[in-house]
Order: C-alpha cells, then structure tokens, then sequence
C-alpha cells in the first residue's frame, strides 16, 4: 500500500508563501510586450511628428488631383483656431471658385458635404445623389416658385421627362427636312447611282471631318461655323450642326443656269442675286451673239415666251429674272421658309436656327455612346416627315441602361448628365503657390 | 469564465443594442450624402460608443488591481468585460463605415480586429479548459508553485530511493546519514547488490532526470504507458517489500506528468494574453490619439 498521501496538512507544507513576489514567464512577457508595443506605436506616432508629417492621422489616400500637395496637409487643413484644421469653403475656393447653384436656394451646402476627399474615389466630381436629393427630394425656394420638379429621388425615381420631349414640344427650326425621305432605300445620288443614306452621313460630331460619301461638297462654299460648348464638355460629345455645304451641297447643288457649272453661295439673296447678276453680265460681255438666242430652262415650268432682248442689259434681266425664278421657287425653297416683304427684289431667309443642344441642364455625350446604333435611341427618325419632329428619346430610353441603385447597370447617378456649378460662371483665380513650394511638400 | 446561461442578460442586451446600432446604420449609410463617415453626427456617435465599450473593456485590468474596491462584482465587470468589448467591434466598424482609411486608422482597424480575434479564442479556451483541466489534472496545483512542488517531488524521490537502497551517486558512503527517519525503517530490508545495481543504474539514467526536468522532450517516463511498463519490470526485478516505495515513485511521476499537462494547458489558457492584452493597451493608446486628431481635422 502507497505511503504517500494528500493530506490537508501535507499540501499546506507544500505552498511557497512567497511565491506572488516573483514574476513569472507569461505576466513578465505580457508586461514587456505591453510596454514594447505601447513604445512602438507611440514611437511611430513621434517620428511622424517630427518629420512634420501629419499624414499619419488621414482617413484615407487622396484624389490624383489633389496629389501634388503630397503630404503638404496645410494646404488645405488650414488652421483657423490654435487646435482646430479643418478644411473650409475658402480653401476650396482658393482654387475652384464655383459660382453659387441657385439663387433661390434655401441653403449652400458646404464643399466637403458633397466632395469628399479621403475616400478613394478617382474623382471629386462623382458625388453621391444624396447631395441633391438632399434638396431636390423635397425641393424648397426663396421664392416659393419651382422651375424644375419638386421632389427627384433619383434617376428613376422622381425625375420628369426630359423637357425637350414633353408633349407640345417642337423644333422650331425654319429650315423644311424630310428624314423619312432621306433614310429611304435606293436614293437617288449625285453620281446617278442608288444610295443608302446613313445617320452619320450628316450628323457628325464636332471636329470630326468626314468626307460625305456620295459626291464632292461645293469647295467654293463658306466653312462651317463650329458650335461653342462648356470647356467640360467632351469635343466629341455633340453632334454638330448639320451644314449644307458639307452635308447637303453634293446632292442638291445650287445651279442656277446651264451655261455655267459653278454654284451660287449659299448665302443671302442679295449675295445670291449679285453673284448671279455678276455671272450674267460677264457672260454676254464674252458672248454677244447669244442676245438673240432663246433658251429655256427645263426646270422652269412652262410659260408664255418672254420677247426677244434688244440688247445685253435686257437679256441679262430676263436671264435674271429666270434664275430668280429658278432659285426662289424651287431650289432654295426646297429647304427654305422664304418670306416676301413688298418692294423688295429678293425674298428673305429666316435663320435656319438648328438646335445644337437640346437638354440645356443636362449633358450627353455620344461619344460615350458609340457602341450603341442611332436607331437605338432616335427610334422615330426614319418616320419623321417634319423637321419641327423632336427625334430625340425619352428618359425611359435611357432608363433602360442607366438604373439607379442598381448593380451592372450604366451610371445613373446626378452628376452623369448634370453639372451642380455653371462653370461658365467661374472666377478667375490667381494662384498663391510657388512650384517650389509644391515641390517641397512632396519630400 | 464559463459562459453559461447566467450570461444571458449580457446577451440580450447586446444583442438589442447592435440591433438599434444596425437599424439605425442601414438608412443612415444608404441615404449619406458622401457615405457613412466617422465625422458625421451618427459616426461619432458611433465612434464615442466603441471607444467607450473598448475602455470599459480595458479597465478590467485595473479593476484586478484593486479586487477589495467596492466597484463592482468581479463577475459583472468579467461578463462586462466580454460582452461590450465584443460591441465595440460593430460599433468600430460602423463608425468607419466598414473601410479602413488611412495608415492610423488602418492600424487601429488591425488592432482591433486582433483584439476581438484573440479575445473570442480566449473567451472559448476560458470556457472549456478550466472543466478539461479538472478531469485531466486531479493533482493539480497553483501554478506558480509548480517550480516549488517539483522541487520537494524530487527531494520526496530521492529520500524514498536512498531509505532503501542508499545513496544512488556512486563512491558516496555518508549519504545514507541524510535518510529521512520515517522511511528509515525500510533501509533494513534485505537486497541483492545485482538488484541494487540494476535500480541504481535505471534510477540515474531515467527518474532522476524526468525529475530534474520532467518537460524535457523524449523521456520515458513522460508516457504512462511506457511508465507503467518500467514499474511493472522493477516489481517483478525486486522483492514485494520494497513495492510500496516503487508505488510511491509511480505515484511522484505521475504527479509530475499531471504537472507537466496543467503547464500546457495554462498556457493555452492565459497564452493568448500576450497577444490580446498588449494590444489592447496599444488600440486604446492609439484609439486616443485618433479621437483628438481626428477632431482637430
């Protein structure tokens, strides 16, 4: 039988008393590690102080654009008070002075409720709806009137048809075109041969030079004049104006007579008058035997025979007067509203007034938008039979690709078609910064 | 701490306070201009409560310190310990608007994420090891008394061995002196000096060192199999009187590998401190310098 026993006794025997004086392996490494842990963090802290580098404490990396202050934080972290800096309006300002939204708005939100720095986001410009919906959700005014919807919650929640398409809308150019016509097969080109237009056979986007594929445009004629948009609006986002000289002059050509194969410009009656005028004249100076030859123009309805001319200045007015006939019945009314003012000799011309952006709160960009076929979007264009047609889409066009709240879906958010500053309004800015100072924050 | 259904008020309470926390979060954070962000009011709010449960949490070490200060039970401050501090982390992570930001707060991110780590496997090991220790180590002592008591095992081995046989280091005549007289009695018994020989010889090679260090890797007597088989043999080698101090010395080799288990599994009970407590230190530390900082900017 074992000896050995537990006795109470035994085990009392057994204790160190002053076993709690001594520190023992886990509480020893725990104290040690705590203080050396404590040091390191503090330590980081420390040497990030007094290299002056307060990006230790930033919630987060900053914009490329705002890169170049690099770890300079006092350029915008201004301080105000002796502990606080924090960024205020000013110091965005100091840079982008944006004019104010509205003038009827109840409140200006500051830049950094919007814009948010620090976030990783690649651009500033892409602020969250709830910026606007902040206000247009339910929105108030000054005044009390509204001129836009009162309460948008987001794309696809609130925000009304587009105004250029709301019914009773129209286009209020004065030039006459038929797109039905021009779409149909097996038109008639300028080279005899059948042609099948296209969209962008007319409709190109600003800058782009694209030869018109079924004849040569008049060279003689006036350069187009190049629609201006905002500088942040892609030069490819618009469709340019269409113009007759590049898209119109290879098929309909402005002859007036068959003696000569030049054109008239395309430009005011009286220009057009002169220059046919002027053609006349020298015509019969360099053949004066024609005075009293009779030729008609096929293309002028049958009429009476005028009398024989006696001299040059009677056939160049009867010459004149059938190519007046010619041009402003037929060849510029074809396109043309002409007015007829009394005791005046030519008709006159509305301006064509083509509209070259129709959504002017909004942006677009069809450069964005190439992969996708005109008829996709302009589905009434091939019907349209009047130019007053407004062949743009609506919202629920676009709504099928751009879907708020929704993943895999086209941005839909505010800031894809709308711009919160009228940066036409900017204020000029003098800079406050020496390159050798920016350099300097980068190290 | 066993976390039992006394813990269930803790629970529920958690749990309705992350709910609110949640219920609160989700239109705040879809509906943010910019996002859910740690300045706005329900940020700092947020922020404020983290904080606040983290340092609650973190005073359970003072709270030891001072374990006669009427504050508190040290089972509710424990429960309290454990509870909030596990909130602190939605809390936290609410406050940042689930992102880690910049290089401080990313740390303190990391941090924290550690601490609850180490803090939910600690709060696992306290709940099953204490049980697993009291069926595996009967024998079991106060740990920092195991240096103490291995000590006297060896010295209680050592005068059983010698009572009987004599001295086991060779060419030593006077050591039988020391014999304590309690088991001298048995130093009267009769052995063959072959069989002597033999003890002395597996005494020195094998007992003695697992005595002197019984945590040393590769000794036989660690195995209570191989154990049991080594005592077997001696029983059968040496005459039936001496069997009562071959039990005893089973019985002190046993009492060391109990020993040796209660070290292991105490390490695993309070190992994972050397991480969880640090770092926590150094989260609240750094946690501090954040809130100030942050306010300035």
């Amino acid at each position: 039988m074992a000896r050995r026993t537990r006795t109470t006794k035994n085990l009392a025997q057994r204790i160190d008393r002053d076993y709690f004086k001594r520190v023992f392996p886990i509480a020893q490494w725990r104290r040690l590690l705590t203080i050396i842990f404590t040091a390191a963090g503090l330590s980081w802290l420390a040497w990030h102080a007094m290299a002056s580098n307060p990006a230790v404490y930033s919630s987060g990396p900053i914009k490329s654009s705002h890169a170049v202050f690099g770890q300079n934080c006092t350029a915008c972290h201004s301080s105000k008070t002796a502990f606080s800096a924090k960024v205020t309006d000013q110091s965005c300002q100091s840079c982008h002075d944006g004019p104010i939204h509205q003038a009827q708005q109840f409140y200006t939100p500051a830049c950094s409720s919007c814009h948010v720095e620090h976030s990783g986001e690649t651009s500033l410009a892409r602020v969250n709806d709830g910026g606007c919906t902040e206000c247009h959700g339910d929105l108030k005014t000054k005044s009390g009137t509204l001129r836009v919807a009162a309460s948008i919650k987001s794309f696809n929640s609130g925000h009304p048809e587009f105004a250029a398409v709301r019914p009773g809308q129209h286009d209020s150019t004065s030039i006459k075109f038929n797109h039905q016509v021009h779409l149909k097969k097996d038109l008639r080109g300028p080279r005899g041969s059948n042609v099948q237009m296209q969209c962008a056979d007319c409709h190109q986007p600003e800058g782009v030079k694209r030869a018109m594929p079924y004849g040569e445009p008049d060279p003689s004629g006036p350069q187009p004049v190049q629609a201006s948009f905002s500088p942040h609006v892609s030069t490819r986002a618009y469709m340019a104006p269409v113009n007759f000289m590049e898209h119109c002059s290879a098929c309909h050509p402005l002859g007036f007579d068959q003696r000569f194969k030049d054109a008239v410009p395309h430009k005011k009656p009286e220009m057009v008058r002169e220059a046919v005028f002027k053609k006349f004249t020298a015509y019969i100076a360099l053949h004066p035997d024609e005075i009293h030859v009779v030729t008609l123009d096929q293309r002028i309805p049958r009429r009476p025979p005028l009398p024989p001319p006696h001299n040059a200045a009677e056939w160049v007015a009867q010459m004149m007067g059938e190519a007046e006939q010619l041009l402003w019945g037929k060849t510029c009314k074809e396109c043309h509203r002409l007015l007829y003012v009394a005791a005046a000799k030519v008709p006159q011309v509305p301006k064509a007034a083509i509209n070259a952006r129709w959504m002017k709160n909004a942006r677009f960009d069809h450069q964005a938008h190439r992969l996708v076929n005109c008829d996709s979007c302009h589905a009434k264009a091939s019907g349209s039979k009047d130019a007053s047609d407004i062949l743009l889409p609506g919202i629920e066009t676009c709504q099928e690709c751009h879907r708020a709240g929704k993943t895999n879906t086209a941005e839909a958010r505010c800031f894809e078609c709308h711009d919160y500053h009228d940066w036409s309004k900017e204020k000029p800015v003098n800079g406050t910064l020496s390159i050798h100072q920016l350099i300097s924050s980068r190290k | 701490m066993r976390i039992d259904e006394t813990h269930r008020p803790w629970l529920i309470a958690s749990l309705a306070i992350f709910g609110i926390s949640l219920a609160m979060y989700l239109p705040y954070a879809m509906t943010a201009p910019s996002g859910p962000k740690g300045g706005s009011f329900l940020g700092l709010i947020y922020g404020i409560a983290g904080y606040g449960f983290m340092l609650f949490a973190g005073l359970l070490g003072a709270r030891k310190k001072v374990p006669v200060w009427r504050i508190g039970r040290a089972k509710t401050w424990m429960r309290g310990h454990l509870w909030l501090g596990l909130l602190s982390f939605p809390m936290i992570l609410f406050h940042g608007g689930f992102a880690w930001r910049g290089p401080l707060t990313a740390v303190l991110m990391a941090l924290l994420f550690i601490v609850v780590l180490s803090g939910i496997v600690g709060a696992v090991l306290q709940h099953y090891l204490p049980g697993m220790m009291t069926r595996r180590v009967p024998l079991e002592t106060i740990y920092e008394e195991i240096p103490h008591v291995r000590q006297q095992l060896r010295d209680e081995a050592e005068n059983l061995v010698t009572s009987v046989f004599g001295t086991m280091d060779r060419g030593s005549a006077a050591a039988t002196a020391a014999v304590d007289p309690m088991v001298a009695v048995v130093s009267l018994i009769e052995i063959e000096q072959e069989e002597k020989e033999h003890f002395r010889e597996l005494y020195i090679s094998t007992m003695r060192p697992f005595f002197a260090n019984p945590e040393a890797p590769g000794a036989e007597l660690q195995e209570p199999q191989r154990s049991a088989e080594i005592f077997a043999s001696l029983r059968r080698m040496l005459p039936s009187s001496v069997h009562s101090v071959l039990t005893d010395l089973e019985s002190i080799c046993e009492e060391e590998r109990q020993l040796n288990r209660q070290i292991r599994l105490y390490r695993w009970l309070h190992g994972w401190l050397l991480v969880h407590v640090p770092l926590s230190i150094l989260l609240l530390v750094l946690g501090g310098v954040h809130a100030v900082m942050a306010l300035r900017y």
